[in-house]
């Protein structure tokens, strides 16, 4: 089990608030500690467009990558043309390397069935997934459960709260590759076709599942919402960064000593959240964080003031991703770890589109030339120009994303891959072709 | 349609009768354009890059995207053999090898194009019966049909395909993009992941501990 960070008093845990409950399916138990509070209030208090409105106060944003707002987004779906909509929770957790949406989904699952159910019932869905990934076999197993005692209590199912409508919530466990975190992939595997993203728009808010309106939430933002409707939407608004307010869930791993993951305000400084996970490993230098998982941006130190938010992250280079934050100290040679980074987002693209089948895969080559000690002079500026057509002509977001780890190389550690392409060498001894290189025919 | 009976033969023996008076013409295409209707896209022809290699990618793109299906990657040849309608079975069973290996780990050895054999279809019945031969479920049906027969017979996809009304391009580009399907049985060669060009999560999250010094720092341990 991945381990919850201790947090200075006073952050506020909305998320992980349960975490670590002797029995996370005790329905009583659950009820007791508030679990529910939300639904109820939502449907007897504010109704549908109220709910809404109280998101959209709140400034709840998807916690998936994309930051989209979750009220905008339920709007959306609320109001388009068609009489059957769906919900779907995105936990499938593409980023092999984070394990948040799995912990929410273990230790909080009412929590996960009460956000479903109050975006079913803000938009008008009868039938809702959670869309689990199936490795994740025991998360699959107590969502199951917690659905089935949330339907035999009667808080969702047919005729929820004698309110008359029915909220109906299906697990499926979903298995392939890391594309089917992104939404409109997802959809596909739910309707059983082969996991390829959608041309946007239309939004899958207006034509998602078989065709259908469709909310496609994070299972992290969604595990959030109960608390807001249950707490009020200033008592969210109040926490962290004024303009994109709420907490984040992080996992901290990598050169540190104790790796795991934390709820924090979003603007946290990166520095105070890497601070959360301990020391660097026995003694060692931070030398880079990556941020965002796999397709993180790989930044230096001196960028560690960077608040923990979706556009300040974006100006530095990296993004809010799987949520992700990978530390590395100066062992690590940080051309390697992009190459090892581009190489995995290349063979997991999904081959739709030229970017997306050839782009990534020659970009994925160009750090293989550097780390092998083959590079190219012009290497730098195909780099840069390939990323920038990536990024122009990209159909999905994962080739868009896919650029960073390379480009943050380009942009912080010139100095490092410049020793790679133009003298063959590795300041880190990492990568050994070029290090063997180096002693034949250097100094 | 004409109120008159006869009508409309006459009208058409009359432009037959205009045209059989009519000179031959040639039109020197291509020198000549005799007006091509936009869309066409003439015979389908897969073309070679410059070292030689075919550069279709086998990604089955267009067998699933032509709308009246006449692009049937799925085939079968009178070999027995995987075929398309346009083209030499054999350079295009390389190019899919080398294509499967890199795109899904798993290499398409000739061995799996034996498993066209007849199978008993009640099992498969049955799955279809359990999902009510929706098409929707049909990554739910393949999951229980690999489980039923240790792998995904062609039979097996062949009927699904027959059964659901989905096409078989479909249901065969769905059952070849997920990794976790597998089309000879487990226990045949190339069945298994060993060899596999295309990192598992497992390889990755090995190479990713050894680039942060978080796991064992092995030797050349990077892009492998
Ligand atoms: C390649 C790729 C992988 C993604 N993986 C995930 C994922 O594992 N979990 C997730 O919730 N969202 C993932 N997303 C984002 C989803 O497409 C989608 O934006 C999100 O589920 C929406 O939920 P939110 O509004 O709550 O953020 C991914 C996107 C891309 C492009
Ligand atoms: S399979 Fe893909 S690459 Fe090959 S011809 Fe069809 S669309 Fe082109
Ligand atoms: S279109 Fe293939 S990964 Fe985005």
């Amino acid at each position: 089990m991945t381990t919850l960070l201790s947090t200075p008093a006073g952050w506020p845990r909305v998320v992980t608030a349960g975490f670590g409950a002797p029995d996370p399916l005790d329905l009583d138990a659950a009820v007791a500690g508030g679990a529910f509070d939300g639904l109820k209030k939502a449907i007897r208090t504010h109704g549908p467009t109220g709910t809404i409105a109280l998101l959209r106060v709140s400034g709840l944003r998807g916690r998936g990558g994309g930051s989209y707002p979750t009220a905008e987004k339920w709007h959306a779906c609320a109001t388009a043309e068609g009489s059957v909509r769906h919900v779907v929770a995105n936990g499938y957790e593409a980023d092999p390397a984070t394990h948040v949406a799995r912990a929410l989904m273990e230790e909080r699952p009412y929590a996960v069935v009460e956000g479903v159910a109050i975006a079913a019932f803000a938009v008008g869905a009868t039938e809702s997934y959670v869309a689990v990934r199936a490795e994740y076999g025991e998360a699959v197993r107590r969502l199951r459960e917690a659905v089935a005692r949330a339907e035999a209590a009667g808080l969702i199912g047919a005729n929820v709260l004698g309110t008359g409508r029915d909220i109906f919530i299906e697990v499926r466990p979903v298995r392939g590759a890391y594309m089917l975190g992104e939404e409109t992939v997802l959809l596909k595997g739910l309707e059983g076709k082969r996991g390829q993203p959608e041309q946007r728009p239309p939004y899958p808010t207006e034509k998602g599942l078989w065709g259908r309106p469709t909310v496609v939430n994070d299972v992290v933002t969604l595990g959030a919402v109960g608390w807001i409707v249950a707490n009020g939407a200033e008592a969210y608004a109040a926490i962290g960064d004024p303009a994109t307010p709420g907490t984040v869930v992080v996992q901290v791993a990598g050169a540190v000593e104790e790796p795991g993951i934390a709820e924090v305000p979003i603007g946290t400084p990166l520095r105070e959240i890497v601070g959360l996970a301990g020391k660097m490993a026995s003694g060692h230098r931070l030398k880079a964080v990556v941020v965002g998982g796999v397709t993180g941006g790989i930044l230096p130190p001196r960028e560690l003031d960077t608040p923990y938010a979706a556009a300040a992250l974006r100006d530095v280079g990296a993004h809010v991703g799987s949520g992700s934050i990978l530390v590395a100290d100066e062992r690590t040679c940080v051309v390697d770890l992009a190459t090892l980074l581009t190489r995995y987002c290349a063979d997991e693209a999904c081959g739709k589109t030229i970017p997306c089948r050839i782009g990534l895969r020659r970009l994925a080559e160009i750090g293989e030339r550097a780390v092998s000690g083959h590079a190219r002079p012009n290497d730098p500026i195909l780099l840069a120009d390939l990323s920038e057509d990536i990024v122009a002509s990209a159909l999905c977001g994962h080739e868009r994303a896919a650029t960073t780890p390379l480009t943050s190389v380009l942009r912080y550690f010139r100095p490092e891959l410049d020793e790679h392409l133009l003298r063959s060498t590795c300041p880190a001894g990492v990568c050994h072709p070029v290090a063997v290189a180096s002693a034949g025919s250097a100094t | 349609m004409s109120r008159i009976p006869g009508m409309g033969i006459a009208r058409g023996m009359t432009i037959t009768l205009r045209r059989f008076f009519q000179p031959a013409v040639t039109i020197r295409y291509p020198e000549v354009d005799p007006g091509i209707p936009p869309r066409n896209r003439g015979r389908l022809q897969l073309l070679h890059d410059e070292n030689g290699a075919l550069k279709c990618e086998t990604c089955f793109q267009c067998a699933q995207a032509c709308p009246i299906e006449c692009i049937d990657m799925g085939g079968v040849d009178t070999k027995g053999r995987y075929h398309i309608h346009w083209g030499p079975a054999e350079t295009y069973g390389e190019r899919r090898g080398e294509s499967a290996l890199r795109r899904s780990g798993r290499p398409v050895p000739d061995a799996a194009y034996a498993h066209f054999a007849p199978i008993d279809l009640a099992p498969l019945e049955a799955i279809l019966a359990r999902h009510d031969h929706d098409p929707a479920r049909l990554l739910a049906m393949l999951e229980e049909t690999q489980e039923a027969y240790g792998h995904l017979p062609v039979a097996a996809l062949k009927h699904l395909s027959f059964r659901t009304a989905a096409p078989y391009a479909l249901v065969y580009g769905t059952a070849s993009y997920y990794r976790q399907f597998r089309f000879a049985p487990a226990d045949d060669a190339g069945a298994t992941d060993a060899g596999a060009r295309r990192p598992t999560d497992a390889g990755f999250l090995a190479a990713l501990d050894a680039s942060l010094g978080t796991g064992p720092r092995a030797a050349g341990a990077g892009p492998a």
